[in-house]
């Protein structure tokens, strides 16, 4: 078999077909016929989900209605324990009991996962997800693999949404607030108060975070039901990005829509300030598209080049960054659409061009001179052009870092330079299955127009008063409205002003559905019954409603999705009938096709350019959205905390990244506190050196600095950059300007440790861990093949199993979006150290992403490495452990007993990829130091043993998923497949860097990896050449980055770090 | 050379003297009795407290997994060789003025070695399973212990070496202890006859004796080489740079001869004075200690040589940036007070009045002590901070709980030593007699008189 050969294979395999929903008939699945996960509807195999209402759990209330802290039992238990602690001062173990079911229901068996399809509801992107229930209870999200837009994949924040079903923060039952004090209540009483408060009111509003499903419809009814109209229904979300985008194809096409980036078919990216990688409109879609487009394959890869003032996660994954001055995204995306127009080959219909042409003679003057403004110049302009109309492309623009007041300018201007590309139709799609944008543009300006004539708001899973700018006085508003209603799956700032606090279900215990794809609907479903005395949002005020004698028609929510979806059905075609249909539906996640239209021409544009955007002058500051935390609808999740930010590795922190030439100019060091000042307020927040942000630009992330007390987790941690923005909006989309502030800069004489996880930003010249080709390199060598395992040694040959497990790591896709390490956190019941631990340097992360700058400080490029135990088969630490804790099993996996470990920590010296964690304390929830809660059994895995104090831990291969597919293949009398068995991390990425499977199947996509050309060992010297490292021969293999031109084997003179971190 | 020497004391003052001080220390003793018992008291909280709330207590992290307890370690069985060397070697070469000094080294090993053996117990995670699990019980499951595990010999290491040392230093208290025997009454009198196993000090007893203490000596020599080499192995039998190398054991071993002999120094100087020993402790055996002091630290400083010489040499990059970073990295400061306090201020004995001066001997052995303890804390530390992966490099300072424990076994180890020194002559009545000039004129109580 030819090597050529061998690629294509590779090709093959890495292909994933765009799964969208087949247009043929619907068959009623039957269990036999479907492998592996079979999804489930809920109230099909949830008989516990069957009874009518939630009832009274939760607070225990003494005769005066409030809670007492410690009840008689408690006090007793305490007592005694107390006692016995003291008699024996031992370890303390609380003793647990296990309940057996005494009515086992048909269809649980203890041990066997239930898998259910619903729809993460973290973000406005809908991904579809696969929830994994044990017992009846959640332990695991994962992307559904046929769902179109997670295609099997999560990001960090979905996988970690879980950890918000559990939060021990979230509230426990309906509370009324008295003056200060909020009190718990029972629902009926709150109904009661709530209909008493409304009566004869009728100017009620609703604030959401917005839906693409039918959830705004209902809202909308609601509404109309309580006399006031559907025009009082707000939808506002933080990520600027979905008002932007779509208000500018509104104002271009007449559709406010978002247009569908088909990546994979675009050979040539180029992102202006954009952040489709990391918040983007969604993520991982974009990711995994990205990955098929611009990772190498057969002597190809992709191109990307990203122009951005910031350096975001986004442009680390760039070929190529060129750093333009902060707020010139604008007028740097209509000098490119310049030179696109004077490029002979650009496309666009005579319509479309003449309108381009009116925008870009409007500015001819001011344009031709705006290059040195930019920091490009137009030789740049003119090859990305020509690079842009040579093959399929596309235009990126925008993102959360340049949030200004040309939002939607930039947006205008991407949408000429992609009607120059062509690529509306190829990879943009507005016309076939387009995305809905979850929100109508500057609904928060209205918003706050329309505030003071409300007798009444309900807020539902929204948080404007803190992901607004505080100059916008949102709290204001909200203080000055006679009721506020405040319906959050977790407790949020809002409450402060809200008289009801009102637990809302969490995503995963609720109905809902959503279309962010035109035409492909994806449902939600409880995949629990709720774990809190909480309830459905919409059910809420369906309860509302009926207690004031205004009922709508229908039970609960459900009742009218399943009525809402009678519309869907009867365009769906299918034969049987509508139960079997919805019931299905449930099953999947997903159903529905791409819906069409067309889209007429470009409309005339040159009106809304009225002058050029111009440099802002000063120091400017810049705040895109935290890729983990988002606006702070992450922040209360310790494991999103934990992972810390891909580019600076901070965790737990705001950090305030300048760079590192700038800060030797100003004479601030790492760690020094720096105040921020602007018009509108102060901040001060500790500096990071981050090499590769335009010298003017500081960037300080939102997501943190929580100060509502809350929760623990979020609570005074970090820093809000919200408060130093001036009330600015954008004109043509009314969002809030949230980035781009010119600010003034002193450094002072504080300090403040940044709980960085990675001290060294340099490789320090060991290219043997990580290797990287260029592209004409590569395609020189492409045929060739590696054998990583032939290496003259000593040791007796292993033994053969029928299974060696193996894992593939690609380098060229890493992007660096940290979900594999909060998917194995949740996998394998890692903790959470905190802060303080992180400083010490005690993270317990079983894959880190390690962090390499390349090249110059001014633009320098990153790599991502994701480093998880590489299961050597000779490996130093089975040797040295003295009681045989870790040892080598047949299949090839380094394997740890827990119980015999006694906590030497050799092998963790011994480990030369570090990758071993040690138990320093018994891990709480959340962090260690505070006076931390045990962890709540529910929330863990059961599968993965909870490791105690004094025992060394790390990755196991999820070791208990390959013992489940092993089981399963066993029943069926074969061996697992290829593909069948994935690990957390493997499975989680978006950008699909990791393979795994069965090294002694040379037909395994991971065995074909391994004996790529780009594949090596990490620390496995250079075997072309007979030199075999230090010769731990790991099962894991890196497949070498590549890149366009020669590769950058150095970094620049170190800045800041290493000595700086100590110490203060 | 003992010969040559003028003893003011004969071999009639011995019993006399010894025992008269043992029973009555100076003042100062009781103040350092109570220093130790402070320090052993504040080890001990730490210790609960660490076995409490776990390792996180102490300064260690990813990748610093070994610390300062490792240091103490492999610290307090390097002071536990001077004992074995001085006894058994220095037996066998007849060096006679190891006489006055060897029970107190003797002693020295034995509470040095028992401190030593408390850190790897300390140092792990879960130190309730540890004894069991570290010992290579039968069992029914066939479970055994690792035996390529360094580790595991390190137990049988030291478990020999002090069960060794334990014997040798008891038997040569045997007839010391007779000789107490016959000067109490009472219970303590039946104490000391079970302890002394009924020695009377017949010829026949006297020639068992010599010829058991002459076959220890010979099974103790190799022992002072193994012991050291095997800690030695902790360290260079994993692939860590800056640890694995073949030069580790003569390494280790030097090193710890020269912090055993300046140890004994740094002890037999203030006890000499505390019991008043002066007379029979003579400055020429200190000097003759001095002497190889100054020759360990010759090899120690050759060793340092040529560690960076095979680092250079070998180009190993990793090997060789640990080296470079030792030397001139953020934790140079160690490596800098090992230098000096190892290689340079020793240097001063070869001056002839500087060793015989107990002021600068005794300051440069204590530094000696200090230099030799952050060796090993240069190399434990130095080579785990920064190793292979840079994406993983840390960094690392002991905590208060580390502190107190190092600070708690310098506690236990003086509170023994202390103990056994006010209720056991820690000169070696029968052996000092060996080397004293015999009495002008017999005493009238010859019967006291075993040499």
């Amino acid at each position: 078999m030819s090597l050529e050969h061998d690629n294509d294979e590779l090709k093959k395999l890495e292909h994933k077909p765009h799964v969208f929903a087949p247009e043929g008939d619907f068959e009623a699945p039957a269990k036999d016929t479907v492998p592996g996960p079979y999804y489930m509807a809920a109230d099909e195999r949830m008989p516990e989900l069957e009874a009518d209402e939630p009832s009274m759990q939760g607070a225990k209330l003494d005769s005066k209605g409030k809670p007492f802290p410690v009840d008689r039992r408690d006090f007793m238990r305490l007592f005694s324990a107390s006692a016995m602690f003291g008699a024996t001062a031992c370890v303390r173990r609380p003793a647990e009991t296990a309940i057996p079911y005494v009515k086992q229901p048909i269809d649980q068996v203890p041990g066997v996962a239930t898998h259910y399809a619903t729809t993460c509801g973290d973000c406005a992107s809908a991904c579809g997800i696969v929830v994994k229930t044990r017992e009846g209870r959640p332990v695991k999200l994962e992307g559904a693999d046929e769902h179109p837009i997670s295609q099997g994949a999560l990001c960090a924040m979905g996988q970690a949404s879980i950890q918000g079903l559990y939060h021990p923060e979230r509230l426990k039952g309906p509370h009324i607030r008295h003056g200060r004090r909020l009190d718990p209540a029972n629902w009926d009483e709150t109904f009661a108060q709530i209909t008493d408060q409304l009566k004869g009111k009728t100017n009620v509003a609703i604030f959401t975070g917005g839906s693409t499903g039918h959830s705004d419809e209902f809202l909308g009814e609601v509404l109309e039901k309580l006399g006031s109209s559907k025009e009082h229904l707000y939808t506002w979300e933080s990520n600027g990005l979905f008002s932007s985008i779509s208000k500018a194809h509104e104002l271009a096409f007449g559709h406010a829509d978002l247009p569908r980036l088909e990546l994979p078919l675009a050979k040539v990216i180029i992102g202006i300030g954009s952040d489709f990688l990391e918040v983007g409109t969604s993520p991982v879609y974009h990711s995994k598209g990205f990955s098929l487009s611009h990772s190498y394959k057969n002597g190809k890869k992709g191109l990307f080049v990203q122009l951005e003032s910031n350096y975001s996660l986004t442009g680390t994954n760039a070929d190529k960054r060129h750093i333009i001055k902060p707020g010139t995204e604008t007028t740097s995306t209509l000098l490119l659409v310049k030179s696109l127009f004077e490029n002979a080959a650009s496309k666009g219909s005579p319509a479309a061009r003449e309108n381009i042409k009116a925008v870009l003679d409007k500015h001819a003057s001011s344009l031709s001179s705006a290059y040195a403004d930019v920091g490009v110049t137009k030789a740049v302009f003119d090859d990305l052009a020509d690079k842009l109309l040579k093959e399929p492309s596309v235009v990126v623009a925008g993102g959360s870092s340049n949030f200004d007041e040309n939002a939607t300018l930039l947006q205008l201007a991407a949408i000429m330079a992609n009607q120059l590309t062509g690529a509306y139709g190829r990879t943009l799609q507005f016309e076939k299955g387009w995305m809905n944008s979850p929100v109508k543009s500057g609904d928060l300006k209205r918003f706050l127009e329309n505030a003071d004539k409300f007798d009444a708001l309900i807020v539902i899973e929204s948080n404007p008063a803190f992901s607004s700018p505080d100059s916008w006085a949102v709290e204001k508003a909200l203080e000055n409205i006679p009721l506020v209603i405040s319906i959050q799956s977790f407790p949020n700032e809002v409450d402060h002003f809200a008289k009801f606090v009102l637990p809302n279900h969490h995503y995963l215990e609720a109905w809902g559905d959503e279309q962010s794809i035109a035409g492909v609907w994806s449902t939600r479903q409880p995949t629990v019954r709720s774990t809190t005395n909480s309830r459905q949002a919409e059910d809420i005020l369906l309860w509302i409603l009926a207690y004031m004698d205004k009922s709508l028609p229908y039970k609960d929510y459900q009742a009218y999705l399943k009525e809402k979806w009678r519309a869907i059905y009867e365009i769906s075609g299918v034969r049987h009938d509508y139960d079997v249909f919805f019931k299905f539906v449930l099953k999947r996640g997903f159903t529905g096709s791409l819906a069409s239209r067309t889209l007429g021409d470009l409309k005339e544009l040159s009106s809304y350019f009225d002058s050029l955007p111009k440099s802002k002058s000063g120091f400017v500051l810049l705040s895109p959205l935290d890729y983990r935390l988002q606006d702070g609808r992450g922040a209360h999740l310790p494991v999103l905390q934990e992972i810390g930010d891909g580019l600076t590795t901070v965790a737990w922190d705001t950090w305030l990244a300048i760079n590192p030439k700038t800060m030797k100019k100003l004479g601030i060091k790492q760690n020094q506190m720096v105040e921020v000042t602007s018009s509108a307020g102060t901040l001060k927040a500790a500096a990071y050196p981050l090499p590769g942000l335009q010298p003017d630009t500081l960037v300080v992330p939102r997501g943190n600095g929580h100060k509502d007390e809350r929760s623990t987790i979020s609570n005074n941690n970090g820093i809000d950059p919200l408060t130093v923005y001036a009330k600015k909006s954008d004109p043509l989309s009314g969002e809030p300007v949230t980035s781009l502030q010119e600010v003034q800069v002193t450094p002072t004489k504080e300090w403040y440790r940044l709980a960085a996880t990675q001290k060294q930003n340099d490789i320090a010249n060991r290219n043997e861990i990580v290797k990287k080709y260029s592209l004409a390199k590569a395609k020189k060598i492409q045929n060739k093949t590696v054998d990583l395992d032939t290496v003259p040694d000593l040791f007796p040959k292993l033994e053969k199993a029928a299974h060696h497990w193996g894992m593939s790591v690609d380098l060229d896709k890493c992007n660096g979006c940290g979900a594999c390490m909060v998917a194995c956190s949740l996998e394998n019941n890692v903790p959470q150290v905190g802060r303080d631990q992180i400083l010490l340097g005690r993270t317990m992360h079983w894959i880190r992403l390690d962090r390499y700058f390349y090249g110059e400080i001014d633009n320098p490029s990153a790599t991502f490495q994701p480093v998880m135990c590489q299961h050597c088969n000779h490996a130093p630490c089975e040797a040295v452990c003295p009681v045989f804790a870790t040892t080598h099993d047949a299949e090839g996996i380094n394997s740890m007993t827990y119980n015999r470990c006694v906590g030497t920590r050799y092998c963790a010296n011994a480990c030369p990829y570090k990758v071993r964690r040690f138990n320093w304390w018994t891990h709480k929830w959340g962090t260690m130091g505070k006076r931390g809660q045990d962890r709540n059994p529910r929330a863990l895995n059961p599968d993965v043993t909870v490791r105690t104090r004094g025992v060394m831990e790390k990755c196991s291969f999820c070791v208990g998923r390959l013992r489940d597919a092993k089981h399963f293949a066993k029943e069926q009398g074969r061996t697992v497949n290829d593909g069948e068995v994935k690990t957390a991390c493997q499975q989680t990425c978006p950008a699909d860097a990791i393979s795994f499977g069965n090294l002694n199947d040379a037909q395994s996509k991971v065995s074909k990896e391994r004996k790529n050309f780009r594949a090596y060992l990490m620390l496995g010297g250079d075997p072309d050449h007979g030199h075999y490292g230090i010769k731990t021969l790991p099962n894991v293999n890196y497949l070498a980055q590549i890149t366009h031109d020669e590769p950058a084997t150095g970094f620049g003179k170190q800045q800041g770090h290493g000595h700086s971190n100590k110490g203060h | 050379m003992s010969d040559e020497l003028v003893w003011d004391k004969t071999i009639s003052d011995v019993n006399d003297g010894i025992l008269k001080a043992t029973g009555k220390p100076h003042p100062s003793y009781y103040v350092a009795l109570s220093l130790s018992l402070v320090f052993l008291i504040i080890g001990i909280i730490a210790w609960a407290l660490q076995i409490t709330y776990g390792m996180g207590l102490s300064g260690l992290n990813a990748p610093v997994y070994w610390g300062t307890y490792i240091t103490n370690f492999v610290f307090w069985v390097g002071i536990g060789h001077a004992g074995t060397l001085i006894s058994a070697i220095l037996f066998l070469f007849r060096a006679k003025w190891r006489n006055s000094i060897n029970r107190s080294a003797e002693a020295m090993t034995v509470f040095a070695v028992i401190t030593a053996g408390l850190f790897p117990l300390i140092h792990v995670g879960r130190v309730w399973l540890a004894a069991y699990w570290m010992v290579p019980l039968p069992n029914t499951n066939n479970l055994w212990v690792n035996f390529r595990s360094p580790l595991l010999w390190d137990v049988f290491a030291i478990s020999t070496y002090l069960t060794v040392s334990l014997l040798f230093w008891y038997m040569g208290l045997v007839p010391d202890i007779a000789s107490m025997r016959d000067r109490v009454k009472g219970y303590k009198r039946a104490m000391f006859a079970f302890l002394s196993f009924g020695w009377t000090g017949t010829l026949r007893q006297w020639h068992h004796y010599e010829a058991g203490y002459g076959f220890l000596a010979a099974l103790a020599t190799p022992l002072v080489l193994s012991v050291h080499s095997i800690v030695s192995w902790d360290f260079a039998m994993s692939v860590q740079p800056g640890w694995h190398t073949t030069i580790f054991p003569p390494y280790f071993v030097a090193g710890a001869i020269l912090s055993g002999c300046a140890m004994v120094y740094t002890l037999v100087l203030p006890f000499r004075r505390m019991f008043r020993m002066e007379g029979f402790i003579r400055p020429e055996h200190l000097e003759a200690l001095i002497k190889l002091t100054l020759l360990t630290s010759t090899i120690v400083s050759y060793a340092y040589g040529i560690e960076f010489f095979v680092a250079w040499y070998s180009g190993n990059p990793f090997e060789w940036a640990i080296f470079v970073k030792r030397a001139i990295g953020p934790y140079s400061f160690y490596f800098w007070v090992m230098v000096f306090c190892n290689c340079v201020f020793p240097l001063v004995f070869w001056s002839k009045k500087a060793r015989n001066n107990q002021t600068i001997c005794f300051i440069v052995c204590v530094l000696v002590n200090v230099g030799m303890w952050f060796e090993r804390y240069n190399i434990i530390v130095s080579s785990l901070v920064e190793d292979f992966v840079p994406g993983s490099w840390g960094h690392y300072e002991p905590s208060l709980t580390e502190i107190a424990i190092t600070l708690g076994s310098f506690g236990w180890f003086f509170t023994w030593l202390l103990i056994f020194c006010r209720f056991f002559p820690f000169v070696s009545m029968s052996e000092l007699k060996l080397i004293m000039p015999k009495p002008l004129r017999p005493k009238t109580k010859l019967k006291e008189v075993k040499g």
